[in-house]
């Protein structure tokens, strides 16, 4: 009797325990993020084309929590995936706008999905 | 006999728990809790208040801005992307929208979380303190589990 009794308290505790696990980054060291943060020192945002209806890149916000970005091309070997190291921050950056002729514009036939010039930065945690 | 009703509402319970809170869903919802915690000052000078003073001790207080506003980070970029009103801001003359409320930011309703917020005000004797939990509807997902895990068609 006494271990049934046991036995229900412990699969009560487990079954609470298991329904307390919050959505996390999975991330407990914080290792990933400094990755991803000196990464994107270094490595631009944006990529060569400006979005057909702002003439700039567009900054498209994600979750915080997203991890990659897929592109599409033509043909199986050009789909491919790369992470996201960009996120927003709390301080203004220089320059705010790009000058005309900076970027490419979206070519007439489309082969790639980087050019239509909208680009993923995650949001602030 | 007791024991086995025992264990069937263990495990009625744990299926309930089980679908509440596993898999993801489309949105957000936010609970905020809110605590005001002001600290009796005594009778101070004129200039100043008791507190902002001590010896060796410099004691600065946030000012946080009413609106702030989010910027992309990086050395590398030819371009940097606003958050809020993205991607360029409008003209003057057009008008402006502030989001005032920090934990009513809608990029708090990305993916679930726990945030605090503080505001010190009175010169910092008094501070507002806000908890916010961003969390999905238990019961909405429990329902959007029964149907995206048993009753729709896999295709």
């Amino acid at each position: 009797m006494i271990h049934r009794i046991i036995l229900a308290v412990g699969l009560v505790t487990a079954s609470v325990a298991a329904s307390q696990t919050s959505v996390t980054a999975g991330d407990p060291y914080g290792m990933a993020q400094v990755w991803s943060y000196n990464f994107s020192m270094n490595r631009p945002w944006h990529g060569n084309y400006y979005n057909q209806m702002h003439g700039q890149p567009l900054a498209l916000i994600v979750p915080p929590t997203a991890h990659m970005r897929q592109t599409y091309s033509w043909g199986v070997g050009q789909n491919l995936m790369y992470p996201i190291h960009h996120q927003y921050g709390r301080s203004a950056n220089s320059p705010g706008v790009a000058p005309r002729g900076g970027f490419h514009a979206t070519p007439r036939w489309p082969s790639h999905t980087d050019q239509f010039g909208t680009y993923y930065v995650r949001g602030p945690w | 006999m007791k024991i086995r009703t025992l264990y069937h509402a263990v495990a009625a319970l744990a299926v309930c728990t089980i679908l509440a809170t596993s898999a993801s869903a489309d949105d957000v919802e936010v609970d905020v809790h809110e605590t005001n915690v002001e600290e009796t000052a005594p009778e101070a000078a004129v200039d100043n208040y008791v507190g902002d003073y001590a010896p060796g001790i410099q004691r600065g207080y946030g000012q946080p801005d009413l609106f702030y506003n989010f910027y992309t980070q990086g050395g590398a970029n030819r371009v940097n992307a606003q958050m809020y009103l993205s991607p360029i801001p409008v003209p003057p003359n057009v008008g402006h929208t502030f989001y005032t409320y920090q934990p009513f930011y809608p990029h708090h309703m990305l993916y679930p979380h726990k945030d605090r917020f503080h505001h010190q005000y009175d010169c910092g004797r008094g501070m507002n303190r806000t908890r916010a939990l961003y969390y999905y509807p238990p019961a909405r997902q429990a329902a959007s589990n029964v149907y995206w895990n048993f009753l729709r068609i896999p295709r």
